[in-house]
């Protein structure tokens, strides 16, 4: 009867040779079937993104008896990291650039791949229900991303303007429709202006794309000779992530065609009308103070707006039942990569709320560590978790600044185990030894394109 | 016999092919029966003119180029100005250890690894360079803390192996240490490489660059060919369009 039910969910990979029904599945009511193998070794990873396919790769090379599931809502893998240079229409970027199936590194290192929506968690009886199947598990890894809080951001919004905006003025943080809506907006543009908005406040996804995004978007009009701006409306006054950097190119290679306002507060956006209104404050403090009264209220027209909202962690994190800070980030135990509310739930990537940058390339470190850490917990082993920190460069960032000729600009982290408890990356921009005493050169515009490229490699080999 | 030589060979039966010169003997790590040892059809190391190149004339701390084994695999050569350690421990990715030998020359300074980086497979091409051995008074952002460099780094996702040490990975993403290719010198001075010592990604390598491939070698097939008799060597700089160091 169980093999019979078993066989109902086809795994690649999966021999359902075994006929070890999971104890789960007799004392969970309603959830008898159990779609992957309880081997006592069984690690469940929920996301298939930059985190979540790495760490899927690398408990595979470490130990081929781990059992590892992959479940991802996504049947498309699409990048976020070097997408800016899609939007600005770089030479030889195009969606394949992107994207990726699933099913090559799945079938290549012997994880199972299942495209399906996680609904539930229940941490007592290690179990996770999706839209495709109840999964058991050991070990539990959480590598579900980010969220957009329109909400929290735009209080007075009704979900339908909400649903309203998003579509018509796409974040483009979360790689698929928002991206290839905003290229189109961005190719069927006439004359006119395109309008950035960074995320206000807090955390959030790669925290120099909305400056890498203004590049981009000033190099595409300016390569195809749109009489428009670039208009930015941030709440950072120009102290953002590489923020010298960027502003030392936009001067010389945008001047004119980038517009960067930094203490703005966007109240509205009527996307039936592309008109989109904010205020303006003076300086950082009466920005901080946000009275209208000390602003001025301006109403511009766009042809294209980018609003990206504030970012709060997935929602699946709080569907674990984990605790989280403020924003919905799992809290960590220690230095580790485990949730601090359950030792058998190891969370990665952008989800973590140690103080390291939330980049693909943190990611990947993450889910490296992460499964270094798991391998040893699943033999019974203890681990340090301060092993190898300081890490000199445990985050390296390159975004494109122009694109004829491609130049770009850099950062790196230092990641330590801070005095608070946490790891945290301390950044670095550097001058390029090619740069002639600039932050951009050509040499780091080809090594954006190198890092992506083997970044791929990692993901997909 | 000398057919046989073409085929790439394992363990012991290297000794079947020994060939003039007599003391390129390629039993130095096969015989050993060292675990991650793969041996190859000696290959001559030749100037840009094409004649023999003397170990002696290798510029202190300069990247040199050759391809091996495979036509499109590219190794760099290098005179550390120092002497490399001797019967170092290594450890792959999956716990196999090696044991590194050393250097040749005559003071055991100098070496050859595999610049495929072992990370995401980044690698000099005809058109640039990201990943060379940087000498000992430069500077890279891999090894921020670091008073002097003398180590391979991969300026893609700032990497860096330590040369003397047999390749370890000291520093960046990467976990496995290079591939070392295994030098031999004749009573001439002359240098062969016969062999490559540790992981490697050679397979890996041949599936990801196709387009490449069909740029500089026509296609995978012959880009995969396994060198045959010598391999020219040049300075990385006359090499590659670009050096790219951070």
């Amino acid at each position: 009867m169980s093999m019979e039910r078993r066989d109902l969910f086809k795994l690649a990979g999966v021999a359902a040779a075994a006929a070890v029904l999971p104890s789960v599945a007799v004392t969970t009511a309603g959830a008898a079937e159990i779609a992957n193998k309880a081997s006592g070794k069984t690690v469940l990873v929920v996301g298939g993104g930059f985190g979540g396919l790495t760490i899927a790769k690398e408990l595979k090379k470490k130990d081929k008896t781990i059992d590892v599931t992959v479940i991802e809502k996504k049947d498309i893998f699409m990048a976020c990291p070097f997408s800016n240079t899609y939007l600005g229409g770089l030479e030889g970027v195009s969606l394949e650039t992107l994207t990726h199936d699933f099913y090559a590194p799945a079938t290549k290192h012997g994880y199972n791949f299942v495209q399906a929506e996680v609904t539930a968690i229940d941490r007592k009886a290690k179990t996770v229900t999706t839209t495709n199947g109840n999964f058991t598990y050991d070990i539990l890894v959480l590598s579900p991303g980010i969220a957009y809080d329109y909400k929290g951001q735009f209080p007075e919004w009704s979900e339908e303007k909400i649903a309203h905006v998003a579509h018509a003025c796409p974040a483009a943080l979360m790689p698929g429709s928002e991206h290839l809506a905003l290229k189109r907006q961005l190719v069927d543009m006439d004359d006119g202006d395109v309008v950035i908005v960074p995320p206000a406040q807090g955390k959030y996804r790669c925290p120099p794309a909305p400056y890498e995004r203004t590049s981009m978007v000033a190099n595409y009009l300016k390569e195809e000779g749109i009489k428009g701006k670039v208009i930015v409306l941030d709440t950072r006054g120009g102290k953002f992530s590489k923020g010298a950097a960027f502003q030392e190119s936009w001067k010389d290679l945008y001047d004119g065609i980038i517009d960067y306002k930094g203490f703005t507060k966007v109240i509205d956006v009527d996307p039936a009308k592309n008109e989109i209104t904010y205020l303006e404050f003076t300086d950082a403090a009466s920005l901080l103070e946000g009275d209208p009264e000390e602003a001025k209220k301006h109403t511009i027209k766009y042809q294209v707006c980018n609003l990206i909202p504030n970012n709060i962690c997935s929602p699946v994190i709080k569907m674990a039942g984990l605790e989280t800070n403020p924003a919905g980030y799992a809290l960590m135990d220690g230095y580790t990569l485990r949730s601090k509310t359950d030792k058998d739930v190891y969370v990665i990537g952008d989800a973590v709320s140690h103080g390291i940058p939330p980049s693909g390339h943190t990611a990947i470190w993450t889910a490296k560590r992460a499964a270094g850490q798991i391998q040893a917990q699943l033999a019974g082993k203890s681990f340090d978790p301060k092993a190898g920190l300081p890490v000199p460069v445990g985050n390296v960032c390159y975004s494109m600044v122009s694109g004829n000729p491609e130049e770009a600009i850099m950062v790196t982290h230092e990641f330590v185990a801070h005095e608070n408890g946490m790891l945290v990356g301390n950044g670095n921009v550097p001058k390029p030894k090619d740069g002639n005493g600039k932050f951009r050169s050509k040499g780091t515009g080809k090594a954006t394109r190198e890092w992506f490229a083997g970044v791929k490699r990692e993901l997909f080999m | 016999m000398e057919r046989r030589s073409f085929l790439k060979m394992t363990g012991a039966s290297a000794a079947a092919v020994v060939i003039s010169p007599s003391l390129i003997t390629q039993r130095l790590y096969a015989e050993d029966g060292l675990s991650l040892y793969e041996s190859y059809e000696k290959v001559h190391l030749k100037d840009a003119d094409g004649n023999p190149l003397k170990a002696s004339t290798l510029q202190p701390e300069v990247n040199y180029v050759f391809n091996f084994p495979h036509i499109a695999t590219p190794c760099i050569l290098v005179d550390l100005g120092r002497p490399a350690n001797t019967n170092v421990k290594l450890k792959a990715d999956d716990g196999t250890e090696y044991l590194f030998k050393g250097g040749v020359g005559k003071n055991g300074s100098i070496v050859a690894y595999s610049a495929i980086c072992p990370h995401q497979l980044t690698h000099p091409t005809p058109d640039d360079s990201f990943f060379q051995y940087l000498e000992r008074k430069g500077k890279t952002l891999a090894l921020p803390n670091a008073n002097e460099a003398g180590v391979f780094v991969c300026s893609s996702h700032l990497s860096a192996f330590d040369p003397v040490n047999g390749g370890k990975a000291i520093a960046g993403p990467a976990t496995e240490g290079l591939t070392q290719i295994v030098l031999e010198i004749d009573e001439n001075d002359e240098l062969w490489a016969v062999g490559a010592l540790g992981a490697n990604r050679f397979h890996d390598y041949m599936d990801a660059f196709k387009p490449e491939f069909k740029k500089y070698y026509e296609n995978k097939r012959k880009a995969k060919r396994l060198v045959k008799d010598e391999a020219k060597v040049v300075a990385l700089k006359h090499f590659t369009k670009e050096i790219i160091q951070y």
